[in-house]
């Protein structure tokens, strides 16, 4: 005999945890043993249900007359009965149900990025970026030093910066231990191995920048908006590696990630400029160049653009002298 | 033997030389300390103690010393014993006490910020004043200053005259004594009782600075016909006094190119008016990798403003870094970090200035280039009066460069960009 669909019942999550062939019509759902479908649910009547077609030929559930009646999803209001389409879902007691013809269209596959990864699961791709991170770092300590060589403070600096990637490493992959059953590991740390190094270029860059265009604000956008755009990315790809959570939600915790710490950077910087503080801050940033490659402005032209100074502390001090008695 | 008994001789001759010279100094000591109670008695009745008193708890705040200086009582201080009364005269009162005991209220009738002094009128009766006279004392003339040290009674302290001072941009009286907090405004007289100075400041063991006496002179003059005041009314006269003092002592400074010092590629400004003193150093230690060498000038000359702030100093100074060790991005690790804000410190309190605020160019100057930094802030108390540090970091070199900064404090703002203009002239390149 053909199958005409499936009634489904369906975990709290919306998983389907029990799926029951539909042969023939009229069907009839309850507790009891004469049933054709089963259900062990206290709240369910012995007879309870009976699926069948209606007058006008179109498929229907019934309450039989039950204490708990049954409940449309949609809407969520009892019902005496309810016209059933291909993905329509109903509950009786604490049953969640849906039926489903054979026809009924389903999602594609989904990407195994489990799979997808494994070119980063080898050890061997783990201590490579473990190596180049370590090697940048040494070399970054080094360039950024001026006393004389030694290996044991350039080590213990490396050490302090390497010590934190390999713990956020270590924690995500808790996270996926707990939930995926795997710990992914290698592929946790060659992500964040990869962050680190982008940030590190990335300031580079910035400092750079700032040296060559003081009034760029390189250094300002590279510490909040960089940071907040390098660590939603990672949160994207830790995500990623950690859940099963869609490509759309991965994207929207990230964005969520970013833009909270681009929101508390220019909080902090707003508040950090509005507070009284008797240090000048100004970038310190100096690059060896060759003069005739620096852009530079006239003397004339720089202390015409220092005249906004005095605008904006006329302003301070008038704001402090109304706040003051 | 005979030569023995020679030597004994000679020796017993010289110790009783030493004896004989040892009694006489000490008959002449005690002469002078004959004299010191003398001049104690008959001069301390002139002398007060000035009060500055909370008025929410009715406790002293701070307290010093000031003498009647005329016949209808009014009363010389220094500006700094009374300076809260200026800049807070809703919070503070300022009472005096003279020698009988007795208390009053008193008001300011005039200041003068640069000397630091101020007059005072209203207090308890005065019995008579002490005389000020312009006086020329040989250099040692003994001196005798009166005050209140620390709160522990009517004091007198014997010194000697020294001289003007001569690296300052207005005179100060070299007074060789002990004058300790307290003793500010209190009088520095002379044996006869004539007053030379005012009592000021201390810079340490038996080195004091007195006010001259021309100055009180000058300012009981300007005051005698002046009304009283409400207090809060000086504190333009303050900013007054400021503006007027930055004006007339910057004016051409740095305006010409010499003198100037050499240091490595770079020549720069060096000493611009002989108020300024310069000092220089090196620092090469066998573990650093570079060797700096700084050359530093400032000027001696500071108003007292408030306990927070001091006005009026000018200070520059030049680093110079170089090395045959570092490679040019190791050297300019260190370069930046020379040219970090930390290490030009600044002091001061929300009330009075307001944070800094920044301006940072690529700047091209006659022989080079520069980056250049420009931090100024104001006084928030004061209007048109701002503190300003200008930094510059040669750029070009691989391997050496110079910081060079220069500070000033209560400048007007065209005088900061003035400033900040010639000194920027100033910074050369070696050809």
């Amino acid at each position: 005999m053909a199958t005409l669909g499936y009634l489904e019942v369906l975990d709290p999550k919306g998983r389907v945890s029990q799926r029951f062939p539909v042969q023939s019509l009229p069907l009839t759902l309850g507790r009891a043993y004469t049933n054709h479908v089963i259900l062990d649910d206290p709240f369910v009547c012995p007879e309870h249900l009976t699926i069948g077609y209606d007058e006008n030929g179109r498929l229907r559930a019934r309450d039989v007359g039950t204490i708990n009646g049954l409940r449309a999803i949609a809407g969520g209001q009892s019902v005496p009965s309810l016209l059933l389409a291909s993905g329509t879902e109903f509950q009786i007691g604490h049953t969640h149900l849906r039926y489903c013809e054979t026809a009924h269209a389903v999602a594609p596959a989904e990407l195994d990025r489990a799979g997808m990864m494994r070119c980063f699961t080898s050890p061997t791709v783990g201590l490579a970026s473990g190596l180049v991170l370590l090697g940048i770092l040494l070399v970054n300590s080094f360039f950024g030093s001026y006393e004389r060589l030694n290996i044991v403070r350039s080590l213990s600096e490396v050490l302090m910066t390497l010590t934190p990637v390999l713990v956020w490493a270590g924690l995500w992959a808790l996270v996926s231990r707990i939930v995926l059953n795997r710990f992914h590991y290698g592929q946790h740390f060659v992500l964040s191995c990869a962050a680190v190094i982008v940030s590190l270029m990335v300031s580079t860059a910035a400092e750079w920048i700032e040296f060559i265009f003081p009034t760029s604000q390189a250094l300002w956008a590279t510490a909040i908006v960089g940071s907040g755009l390098i660590l939603g990315a990672l949160i994207y790809g830790h995500l990623g590696l950690a859940s099963l959570m869609w490509l759309r939600s991965r994207l929207w915790a990230a964005v969520a990630v970013s833009v909270a710490v681009i929101g508390l950077g220019v909080m902090a910087d707003y508040d950090n400029r509005s507070s009284f503080s008797t240090v000048m801050e100004y970038s310190a940033i100096l690059k060896p160049i060759e003069p005739a490659l620096l852009p530079a402005t006239t003397m004339d032209h720089f202390i015409e653009s220092t005249h906004h100074l005095k605008e904006e502390l006329d302003a301070l001090a008038r704001k402090a002298r109304s706040s003051q008695p | 033997m005979l030569k023995d008994s020679t030597l004994i001789f000679w020796f017993v001759l010289s110790i009783l030389c030493l004896f004989s010279l040892s009694s006489q100094k000490s008959a002449s000591g005690q002469a002078t300390l004959a004299s010191t109670p003398e001049i104690f008695r008959q001069y301390s009745e002139h002398v007060v103690r000035i009060e500055v008193v909370e008025i929410g708890s009715a406790a002293k705040a701070s307290i010093g010393t000031g003498f009647y200086a005329t016949q209808r009582g009014d009363i010389v201080t220094n500006y700094h014993v009374i300076s809260k009364l200026i800049h807070a005269p809703e919070r503070y009162r300022v009472e005096v006490t003279n020698a009988k005991g007795q208390t009053g209220v008193v008001s300011v009738a005039g200041l003068d910020v640069v000397y630091d002094l101020a007059v005072l009128r209203g207090g308890p009766p005065a019995k008579g004043f002490l005389k000020l006279e312009t006086t020329q004392p040989q250099q040692g003339a003994r001196l005798y200053s009166l005050g209140h040290p620390r709160d522990l009674g009517l004091t007198i302290v014997e010194g000697t005259y020294n001289g003007l001072l001569q690296h300052t941009l207005y005179p100060k009286v070299h007074f060789t004594g002990s004058l300790n907090p307290g003793m500010s405004g209190g009088p520095t007289l002379l044996q006869d009782g004539k007053v030379v100075g005012v009592n000021v400041a201390t810079e340490g063991e038996q080195i004091s600075f007195l006010v001259p006496v021309e100055r009180a002179i000058a300012l009981l003059e300007k005051t005698a016909q002046s009304e009283i005041q409400p207090a809060a009314s000086f504190l333009t006269e303050v900013g007054r006094q400021i503006d007027a003092y930055q004006a007339a002592y910057l004016s051409g400074m740095f305006a010409n190119s010499k003198p100037t010092v050499v240091l490595g590629p770079y020549q720069l400004p060096t000493r611009p008016a002989p108020f300024f003193r310069c000092w220089a150093d090196a620092l090469h230690r066998k573990e650093l990798p570079y060797v700096a060498i700084t050359h530093d000038c400032s000027t001696d000359d500071y108003m007292f403003v408030s306990s927070q702030q001091s006005s009026g100093i000018i200070r520059f100074s030049h680093h110079l870094f170089s090395t045959n060790e570092l490679d040019p991005l190791r050297f300019f690790a260190l370069y930046s970090a020379q040219f970090q804000a930390a290490s030009v410190a600044a002091t001061g309190n929300e009330e009075e200035v307001t944070p800094f605020r920044c301006e940072t160019r690529n700047v091209r100057v006659q022989s080079g280039k520069l980056r250049a930094v420009l931090c100024v802030r104001q006084y928030v108390k004061l209007p048109g009066l701002y503190d300003a540090v200008f930094r510059a970091a040669t750029i070009g070199s691989r391997n050496v460069g110079l910081v060079s900064t220069l500070s000033l404090s209560g400048v007007s703002f065209e005088n900061v960009q003035t400033l900040t203009r010639r000194y920027m002239e100033n910074i050369r390149w070696r050809r």
